[in-house]
């Protein structure tokens, strides 16, 4: 044990000497949900709608922090300390070199859940916020999601063959989910064409089945997101785990 | 069994390369082995056939008895490493990373008498990548020697250290030595081989040229100085190569 916590402290310090995951995964969603909020204060989503706008938005901005972790951040550090040789280091020790990258998933998912927490805070405190469906329901669609998005992360991170392929993996993945899978941008003012695009991309669908449990949509609307997040992430680490070279 | 490291019949290829040829050496415990050659000659490539970081073709190693592939968490307890290359995290203090390579073993020297011990105690809290060269260099030693080893390997020792440092470097090994630390070394500079190690194994392009002591190497060449019957042996392939061309 002794290994693994003196490490995810360091890589902990670390990430937030970087600063980078702090704007996008803390302060990026954080500043989305109060400018909706003023914008759509405690409007319902349409008329006669028994939750407000920004309830139905709430699961996707709480998706913000998994997508900058999961697609950007894992793939750049997993990238990055291998061309660093820091996993080659770790093979001369007696731990083995998978620990880091458990602690890196670790630091990744941490700033995930500072950020929901603050989030539903926020929301909750300044917005009247309030959770429909079932907090459990909720919390574990978020781990799927978050899972699923890791996966595709450290996939990205393992094959490439350097960082900076890496980096624009990353880039392609990571800005286009951001702003058209409905995590910035509202899915529901998308016009339908670009709705229907925005249904290829993985995030989508863990933001229609985080907005089913948040909104206690009927079981049905969770189906199709469960198995395709589900689909992703036991593909993806499959692959990851099948093609990862630690140099 | 009195050796600390046992190497026979170690090949390894890249591609059409032969990097390593058929070497085989034994380093007796508590001695200082020097492993010669010039850029390219397969100095690096052997250590980390030896280590187990790259996968040797064919042939046999054991470090302290253990296979270093199949026995890895259980031998690097007992062997320190310094690879060539700096594999540290961009922004980690020194600090830090003695911190974590410390969590890394069961039983460990303490750092801060080590960085001490190398004067470079002050520089605690520095950054790794804000060090001079020279100060880095015995930074990495000193990571190397925190697991209290009985076998460390040390790629390029005092490449980068001033004149008065590898004075230092050298009696602070050659006190460990006396206390039955075993070393690998590899260098480029004859002045330290000659006052560090017992033994040497000249190395060119991938075959061994020389094995022995350094009055040996002297004898079997015609020089008197070990510098100049050092470059006969790593020339001589060149020189013989050269006729052949021309004949």
């Amino acid at each position: 044990m002794k290994p693994f916590c003196t490490m995810l402290k360091t890589e902990w310090k670390l990430s937030l000497r970087g600063m980078d995951m702090v704007l996008f995964a803390i302060c990026l969603p954080l500043v989305v949900l109060v400018i909706l909020g003023i914008l759509y204060g405690n409007q319902p989503a349409y008329d006669g709608s028994g939750h407000t706008f920004l309830e139905q938005s709430f699961g996707a901005i709480a998706t913000i922090p998994i997508c900058a972790g999961g697609v950007m951040g894992l793939p750049l550090v997993i990238s990055e300390y291998r061309n660093r040789k820091i996993l080659k280091r770790f093979q001369v020790t007696p731990v083995t070199p998978a620990l880091i990258l458990l602690v890196q998933i670790l630091v990744y998912t941490l700033y995930a859940a500072c950020s929901l927490v603050l989030l539903w805070l926020t929301g909750k405190i300044f917005f009247g916020l309030q959770l429909h469906g079932s907090t459990t329901l909720f919390l574990c669609g978020y781990l799927l999601v978050l899972l699923s998005m890791f996966s595709i992360g450290i996939l990205v991170g393992g094959v490439s063959p350097n960082p900076k392929t890496a980096g624009v993996i990353a880039s392609i993945l990571y800005f286009p989910m951001l702003i058209f899978s409905g995590a910035t941008l509202p899915y529901e003012v998308m016009p339908e064409a670009m709705q229907r695009v925005a249904d290829i991309m993985p995030l989508t669908q863990g933001i229609k089945l985080l907005k089913a449990a948040s909104l206690q949509l009927p079981i049905d609307y969770l189906l199709l997101p469960t198995i395709v997040m589900i689909v992703i992430a036991v593909s993806c680490s499959f692959v990851a785990v099948k093609f990862f070279r630690w140099e | 069994m009195n050796y600390a490291i046992q190497v026979e019949r170690l090949s390894k290829s890249y591609g059409k390369l032969l990097a390593v040829n058929n070497l085989s050496f034994c380093v007796e415990r508590g001695t200082v082995f020097g492993l010669l050659g010039a850029n390219g000659a397969g100095k690096s490539t052997s250590i980390e056939c030896i280590l187990g970081t790259k996968k040797l073709d064919s042939g046999n190693v054991r470090i302290l008895g253990c296979n270093p592939r199949t026995e890895r968490k259980r031998l690097f307890e007992r062997v320190g490493v310094q690879f060539q290359e700096a594999n540290y995290q961009e922004k980690i203090t020194v600090n830090e990373l003695c911190e974590v390579t410390a969590s890394l073993y069961q039983s460990v020297s303490s750092y801060q008498d080590l960085l001490k011990r190398f004067g470079i105690a002050e520089k605690g809290k520095h950054m790794v990548k804000e060090l001079s060269g020279g100060q880095r260099q015995r930074l990495f030693i000193v990571l190397a020697l925190i697991p209290n080893p009985e076998v460390v390997f040390l790629d390029e020792l005092t490449t980068g250290l001033d004149p008065h440092a590898r004075r230092e470097v050298w009696s602070l090994l050659s006190e460990l030595n006396n206390r039955g630390l075993t070393v690998l070394l590899t260098s480029h500079f004859m002045d330290e081989v000659e006052a560090l190690c017992s033994r040497i194994c000249i190395l060119n392009r991938g075959k061994s040229v020389f094995l022995g002591t350094v009055e040996e190497a002297i004898a079997a060449s015609p020089y008197d100085r070990f510098e100049d019957a050092y470059l006969w042996f790593t020339e001589g392939e060149t020189e013989n190569e050269t006729i052949l061309h021309n004949a």
